[in-house]
């Protein structure tokens, strides 16, 4: 057998929940990659952001060694996000590998992203290797879950694995399937070296470090390396695999998955997606990357303390570092001073970054409402792409206008059907087609604008069908649009970092229940504070926080003044926590809130 | 200089108080007693140089204690330390424990000023926060006190008490007015760790709302007005010239000495508190060691916020070139947004250098003093 035949790379394919990275676990805990004591409940969730919601985020590889028929074959894994925001990144570990995975909670059948998923990885002539998960739940339905995965994808489910990977029950037959249906890598050892990378990170010892499959030829330390996109070349100081721990090796040879660090000092050097090979012997043509992951969802951030503007900016810099799908450009607010425009891949991405920023860096910070980029021409014909509603061109001025659209495909057991697409006409979405996945569920398919679905439509739609239903989505285009900008006026002075661009017909609803809210979260002054929603100098809504009438601390004797003093210097942080806007104190919460308006 | 003296008993706890105080047992009363006098002893070369002019017994309640104790109280104090000539002398007393042989005592003592807890004069309020006092009583202390001449004679009521009303408030100050030189009106805090928070917590109680409770505020300033009351201070109303002296000194900031338990002072920009554990008190004193638990040497900005917020508190004010001296810094300048701010909403005046609150917008002083510090 050659080297190349005892390696098998693959990766993992799920519906989110369905147990991808418990699996994971029990694959490494089963091949002693990590010593049980060491597990650490979902080990390749490296971030503490990951373990606690349950979602994998960053793309993170392991190398395992596992004995079939008496020979050892290298088993690598590269585990995909499960969260529609991060579907790129699946495509990115899917053309690292020869296999998937596919996994299928057995009480839940296919689900919208088991379906996204896998049709990447056929796309990506990939070998599918069917499993059927939970199993030990009282649910389970296995025979219904395979006929699932024969109907409605094609895959033949004869040799699916029966596991729980909760219980551990069955682990072996998977990595067995590995081995047995999983091709090996058909690289040429002596090429020059070909090298994809899809991922990097920097590492403050190492620089950046990219992570690769080696698909011809092989690297080791002291070769020169050209990356054929930035056409820049680095000396090699370290290559290895992961352990998932990353451990240097001597070399790293064709079929292979590892890193290679190369001292540089900017990962925008070790660009997802390029290749690599030797300066002195390259290769031709460079592998086929990717597509760049493009920005969706766009937020203002803000430093609480506007002193902190560069510690932001810093903090900002260093996140870029390990993710190339964030965005970020210098912007200025009237209300909220210097801060930066951020693009992220959705919501979550974007929840996930501000989290980040409060929990690793200790910022304090307040984020815009979302927004999409919406696309607007003025009377001058000329193209303006708005991101920010501070960029919108006066009405008088616009022409043509328009929004960003998804298409989007809901599974949902029929109880809920009705449901469902009441929320979706309720979101302006266009209804396409409906299809019967079994008896039982249907698959709803729509084209919705984006920025119905930038707040809370998850949410909602796990709510209506307690928790059934599943979606995907996918950008699609443009389309012509009534768009308003709706503005929020303190106290008489508009501010700016609270409006936000709504369709026309949603805009009542949303300048109410904006005013309702910031009436809620907004703390009595000393005068009273009038709070309207104004379209172009119409007031739509209003309501009014009375002045506060009372507010004393009622005796002061002389062992009364440390503990007043004491109360004082707290309330006076506790200023420091709100932004004042004009002459109105916000507390950073009003924000937050506003991002989670129920309509 | 002040000098504060704690008498930490009760007959029983009220349910709204967090001061320290214990059941009262003879046997402590004259441990304590003895331990004040060697504390005396052990603070009095440091304060040899200071000239007291107020002394005020607090508690707790004071006129619980009996058997000469306040008589031999006060001849310790006024064998140990400097005095001025028409020093002001308050006890604290309760309605339900004064007595005239305690009366003629504390006239023999030199006591010359009377602080007599009302708090209501509505039995069932009363009674709802535990405080065994009727009103019956209120009228006998009063009795009392006129009858052995007392002429400066404050009376402490509580704003926002549960089951009251401004009504019931304002009757109790109305009747109160002719009887006294000086009343004290002040909110009712509810503070953790009381029974009374634990009652409302569980919805047995509903205390006043917010907006009865600043509107009775209003009502209590205006009535005591028209009877020729001044407001001196935020929840201190006095006749003219019957202000208190030892209070108006936490408040400008004068130097005073606390002695007993949890007693308070404040001293060369120092200020320490003594334990609030009657044996540790005791322990402490017995080893000749200062019973000193917690103190603070205050920062400038420390001072420069208790300056703003003591003053405030005041009539007179904050005076401005007073302030810019003491802390070489420009008071109005360096607050001038704020300053500009408060005045376009009509919260404050500036007058002859000296910075107040609008009487109508006393009880928003937290707010406004929050803006300038």
């Amino acid at each position: 057998m050659t080297r190349q035949e005892k390696i098998r790379n693959f990766c993992i394919v799920a519906h989110i929940d369905h147990g991808k990275s418990t699996l994971a676990d029990r694959l490494m805990e089963t091949t002693n990659t990590v010593a049980k004591r060491d597990m650490e409940e979902q080990l390749l969730d490296s971030m503490d952001i990951e373990r606690e919601r349950g979602i994998t985020i960053k793309l993170t590889p392991a190398t395992m060694k596992y004995n079939y028929e008496g020979e050892e074959y290298t088993l690598n894994l590269i585990d995909t996000p499960g969260h529609v925001d991060f579907s790129y990144e699946v495509s990115r570990s899917l053309a690292a590998c020869e296999g998937a995975i596919l996994v299928v909670d057995a009480s839940q059948g296919v689900q919208a992203q088991t379906l996204a998923n896998v049709y990447l990885a056929l796309d990506a002539n990939l070998e599918i290797v069917p499993v059927i998960n939970k199993i030990d739940l009282p649910s389970a339905d296995i025979k219904g879950t395979k006929k699932e995965i024969e109907d409605v994808i094609g895959i033949p489910c004869d040799n699916a694995c029966e596991i729980s990977a909760k219980t551990g029950l069955n682990i072996t037959s998977v990595l067995d399937a590995i081995v047995k249906y999983i091709p090996c890598p058909k690289g040429e050892e002596n090429r020059p070296l070909k090298a994809l990378i899809f991922d990097s990170y920097y590492d403050s010892y190492k620089g950046a470090v990219s992570m690769v499959r080696i698909f011809d030829g092989s690297v080791k330390v002291g070769d020169e390396i050209l990356f054929m996109q930035t056409q820049k070349s680095f000396v090699v100081t370290e290559v290895g695999i992961y352990k998932p721990q990353a451990c240097p090796t001597e070399i790293l040879q064709a079929g292979e998955v590892g890193y290679i660090a190369a001292s540089i000092k900017n990962v925008s050097d070790t660009k997802v997606g390029d290749t690599i090979t030797l300066k002195n012997n390259p290769i031709e043509k460079a592998l086929e990357g990717y597509k760049e992951a493009t920005s969706v969802v766009f937020c203002g951030i803000f430093p609480l303390d506007g002193d902190k503007y560069q510690e932001l900016n810093d903090a900002l810099e260093k996140l870029k570092l390990n993710d190339a799908s964030l965005h970020f450009t210098k912007e200025t607010s009237l209300a909220l001073g210097h801060g930066f425009r951020c693009g992220f891949l959705g919501l979550l991405h974007m929840e996930i970054i501000t989290e980040r920023l409060e929990r690793e860096f200790g910022l304090d910070i307040i984020t815009t409402s979302p927004s999409v980029e919406y696309k607007i021409w003025d009377n001058k014909n000329k193209e303006h792409d708005v991101t920010n509603p501070s960029e919108m061109p006066p009405m008088a001025n616009i022409t043509k206008m328009e929004e960003p659209v998804v298409k989007m495909e809901i599974i949902t057991p029929k109880d809920y059907l009705g449901g469902i697409m009441d929320l979706c006409a309720d979101r302006r979405g266009m209804y396409l087609d409906m299809q019967y996945i079994d008896a039982n569920r249907t698959k709803l398919i729509y084209t919705m604008p984006l920025n119905e679905i930038v707040y809370d439509f998850f949410d909602k739609i796990k709510s209506l069908s307690k928790g059934y239903a599943s979606m995907d989505y996918e950008l699609n285009g443009y389309q012509e649009s009534d768009l308003v900008k709706l503005d929020i006026l303190l106290n008489g002075e508009i501010c700016d970092a609270l409006s936000i661009i709504v369709h026309k017909d949603k805009a009542y609803a949303r300048g109410r229940a904006l005013c309702e809210k910031l009436k809620m979260v907004i703390p009595r002054h000393l005068f009273e504070i009038p709070i309207q929603a104004v379209i172009g100098g119409k007031v739509i809504a209003r309501e009014t926080i009375s002045a506060m009438r009372k507010d004393v601390l009622a005796k002061c004797y002389g062992g009364d003044v440390t503990r007043k003093r004491k109360l004082l210097e707290k309330q006076k942080e506790g200023k420091k926590r709100m932004r004042r806007l004009g002459s109105v104190d916000l507390p950073s919460e009003a924000f937050v809130t506003i991002l989670k308006l129920d309509d | 200089m002040a000098l504060y003296i704690h008498i930490p008993f009760c007959n029983k706890k009220c349910d709204y108080c967090d001061f320290v105080s214990y059941p009262l047992g003879t046997g402590c009363m004259k441990n304590y007693l003895t331990a004040l006098i060697k504390e005396i002893d052990l603070v009095k070369q440091t304060y040899s140089n200071q000239t007291f002019s107020t002394i005020f017994i607090g508690g707790g309640t004071p006129s619980v204690l009996f058997g000469g104790f306040i008589k031999q109280l006060s001849q310790k104090i006024f064998s140990s330390f400097k005095f001025c000539k028409n020093v002001e002398f308050t006890i604290e007393v309760n309605p339900s424990s004064l007595t005239e042989e305690k009366l003629i005592e504390y006239k023999s003592a030199g006591i010359n000023r009377i602080s007599l807890g009302v708090q209501s004069l509505d039995d069932k309020v009363l009674k709802s926060v535990g405080r065994n006092q009727t009103k019956q009583d209120v009228l006998n202390a009063l009795k009392l006190i006129e009858k052995h001449n007392f002429k400066n004679v404050n009376a402490d009521v509580i704003i926002g008490l549960p089951n009251s009303s401004k009504k019931s408030v304002l009757n109790t100050i109305k009747f109160l007015i002719p009887h006294t030189t000086h009343i004290s009106a002040y909110g009712l805090q509810i503070e953790e760790n009381t029974p009374l928070y634990k009652n409302i917590k569980q919805g047995k109680l509903s205390p006043m709302p917010e907006d009865e409770i600043a509107s009775t505020f209003l009502s209590v300033s205006k009535t005591l007005k028209n009877a020729g009351f001044n407001q001196y201070e935020i929840s201190n109303f006095s006749r003219p010239k019957f202000e208190c002296k030892h209070n108006q000194k936490y408040w400008n900031g004068s130097y005073y000495l606390g002695l007993g338990i949890a007693a308070h002072s404040y001293f060369n920009n120092k200020r320490f508190c003594n334990s609030s554990n009657f044996n540790n008190y005791l322990e402490k004193i017995n080893a000749n060691t200062l019973p000193i638990e917690t103190e603070e040497v205050l920062t400038k900005q420390q001072q420069i916020e208790e300056f703003i917020m003591l003053s405030l508190r005041t009539q007179k004010g904050l005076n401005i070139a007073q302030f810019n001296k003491k802390f070489k810094q420009n008071f109005l300048q360096s607050r001038k947004n704020s300053i500009k701010n408060l005045k376009k909403l009509n919260l404050i005046d500036i007058k002859n250098n000296n910075l107040t609150i609008k009487p109508s917008k006393i009880y928003l002083s937290n707010a406004i003093i929050l803006e300038l510090i």
